[in-house]
């Protein structure tokens, strides 16, 4: 399972994902910590006229992780997805992808990532798939 | 407290407009102060949402008070994103209320349409969170996430978002100050191309040019601010509780209704911010015009139409009035003293306590204002 790095508020024990400094509730200065990269679809959208330096169609989820902490990423396609849905979350060149997908959908996401060169996207693509193989070796 | 009245109210048309920025808001400005008779406010109060960057102007307030010829006037500039006309009429409020001044003009206007829609959408989607705008976050992605987890919780349909549309365009076909002043069928709003899904086009409000402007003044007049509320969430959609629901709009209305001292049982017209249409549907219900879980019924009989129960957005709303970020919450406004003083000629409603709903950002700063006629 992919850790993600979180913070908690050591007052009120609230999670952020990415970490932030101050807890958005009562200021405390918060610790870093860590959260596990599974959990369930809040909800998602397929953009079809995404910003600049961003592949049409883009695909985002809210997702619920363990322990309750919303975290915000892409994802390789939403059809037949359902809020509700278990999700693993993984890193590739720290940006991260919701998925229960085939090698070749995941070759396909990290081939629509704009804004990066073809070398960068098949090095990115084959070390999630080495990151995938290992896991499923253990 | 003293109390603070709207003694004149204009706007411009909405739409794709000539003009420059400065020439709308005189346009509007001017407008106010003659149906207010008067010549020189005590301060103005400007709205503008990012004029830096749309138009290239900063030190904003300073440019409108001397292109208006009031450069001796105290002015400022007011600001929560794309309710900054809602934030300018409390600033005036305040200032009134307090004693500071006796009149106040208010003026807030946006200038957008000279810009490609992505640069629109880019400028508008710096009012998101970091982080998720680093994931191509913008607007219509954030309001596309709300709706699906919205729709299905409540089980609300492509349908029930659609005649939010098709109801808003048919009031703006009797407005002549809407940008969109044409009706829309239904299968057209259904079937427009995907935005956010499962946001389509027509669920989605214009790029437009527009200004608007009140006086707000000590001295009794036709309108009376009963209360203003504004409300805060998380910058960060990710932090929310829950997010088929907007915190900062149901704590900006309990905030404007314990100011006037009534509930939502005397409201009886409504503007609220239908930057996409669900969220008038939404809205309704955080502002309490409806229980929760009835506004998508309500909507269906026809009670929010201008001959409804009760008659929300007569103008059009953002969706055809049109969406010129720092106009839109003091055109709402607008729209109400004209409909509580009988000047809404081709759309009038019956009504003597209005309210008007403004939504900062990705609703983190929202505004309720209560509005009532003075017999």
């Amino acid at each position: 399972m992919e850790p993600i790095p979180a913070s908690r508020c050591p007052r009120c024990g609230r999670l952020c994902a990415p970490p932030a400094r101050f807890c958005p509730d009562d200021a405390s200065q918060m610790a870093l910590t860590e959260v596990a990269g599974y959990g369930e679809i809040l909800s998602f959208t397929t953009l079809h006229s995404p910003p600049a330096g961003f592949a049409a169609p883009l695909h985002m989820a809210l997702v619920q992780l363990e322990g309750g902490v919303k975290f915000f990423c892409h994802g390789a396609e939403t059809r037949g997805l359902k809020v509700g849905a278990r999700v693993a979350i993984e890193a590739v060149d720290q940006v991260y992808y919701f998925s229960t997908l085939s090698l070749g959908e995941r070759a396909l996401l990290f081939w629509r990532r704009g804004g990066v060169r073809a070398g960068e996207r098949l090095s990115a693509f084959a070390r999630s798939a080495a990151k995938r193989l290992t896991r499923h070796g253990r | 407290m003293t109390e603070a009245y709207i003694a004149g109210a204009a706007m411009t048309r909405f739409g794709r407009r000539e003009e420059s920025l400065p020439d709308l808001i005189a346009e509007a400005a001017r407008g106010a102060l003659a149906a207010a008779t008067l010549d020189r406010p005590d301060a103005l109060v400007v709205s503008a949402m990012n004029p830096e960057e749309f138009i290239g102007e900063g030190n904003f307030a300073s440019h409108v008070a001397t292109y208006l010829g009031l450069s001796r006037v105290p002015s400022l500039r007011a600001e929560t994103a794309t309710s900054s006309g809602a934030a300018a009429l409390f600033a005036a409020y305040a200032a009134v209320g307090a004693g500071v001044y006796r009149s106040v003009l208010v003026v807030g206007g946006e200038k957008m349409t000279h810009l490609s829609t992505p640069r629109v959408s880019e400028l508008i989607g710096r009012s998101i969170d970091a982080y998720e705008r680093s994931y191509g976050a913008t607007m219509p992605a954030l309001a596309g996430l709300v709706t699906r987890a919205w729709m299905t919780r409540t089980g609300a349909t492509l349908r029930d978002i659609s005649l939010v549309a098709v109801k808003n365009h048919a009031n703006g076909a009797r407005n002549p100050y809407a940008h969109f002043q044409e009706p829309v069928a239904l299968e057209t709003v259904m079937e427009s191309r995907l935005v956010a899904d499962p946001l389509r086009l027509y669920h989605c409000c214009p790029i437009s040019d527009g200004a608007a402007a009140v006086v707000v003044r000590a001295e009794p007049a036709s309108v009376r601010i009963a209360g203003i509320g504004q409300g805060m969430d998380y910058l960060a959609l990710r932090y929310r509780e829950g997010f088929t629901s907007f915190r900062a709009t149901q704590e900006a209305a309990r905030a404007a209704y314990r100011m006037a001292g009534f509930g939502p049982e005397r409201v009886e017209v409504a503007e609220l911010h239908d930057a996409f249409t669900p969220f008038e549907l939404i809205s309704m219900e955080d502002v309490g015009l409806v229980p929760a879980g009835k506004a998508v019924r309500m909507l269906a009989h026809g009670e929010a139409a201008l001959d409804g129960r009760l008659p929300v957005n007569p103008s059009g709303g953002l969706k055809a009035r049109g969406h010129p970020l720092g106009a839109t919450g003091l055109a709402q406004v607008v729209e109400l003293c004209w409909q509580l003083t009988g000047q809404a000629a081709g759309r009038q409603v019956q009504a003597r306590v209005g309210l008007a709903h403004s939504i900062g950002g990705l609703a983190t700063t929202n505004w309720v204002t209560l509005l009532e006629r003075v017999e």
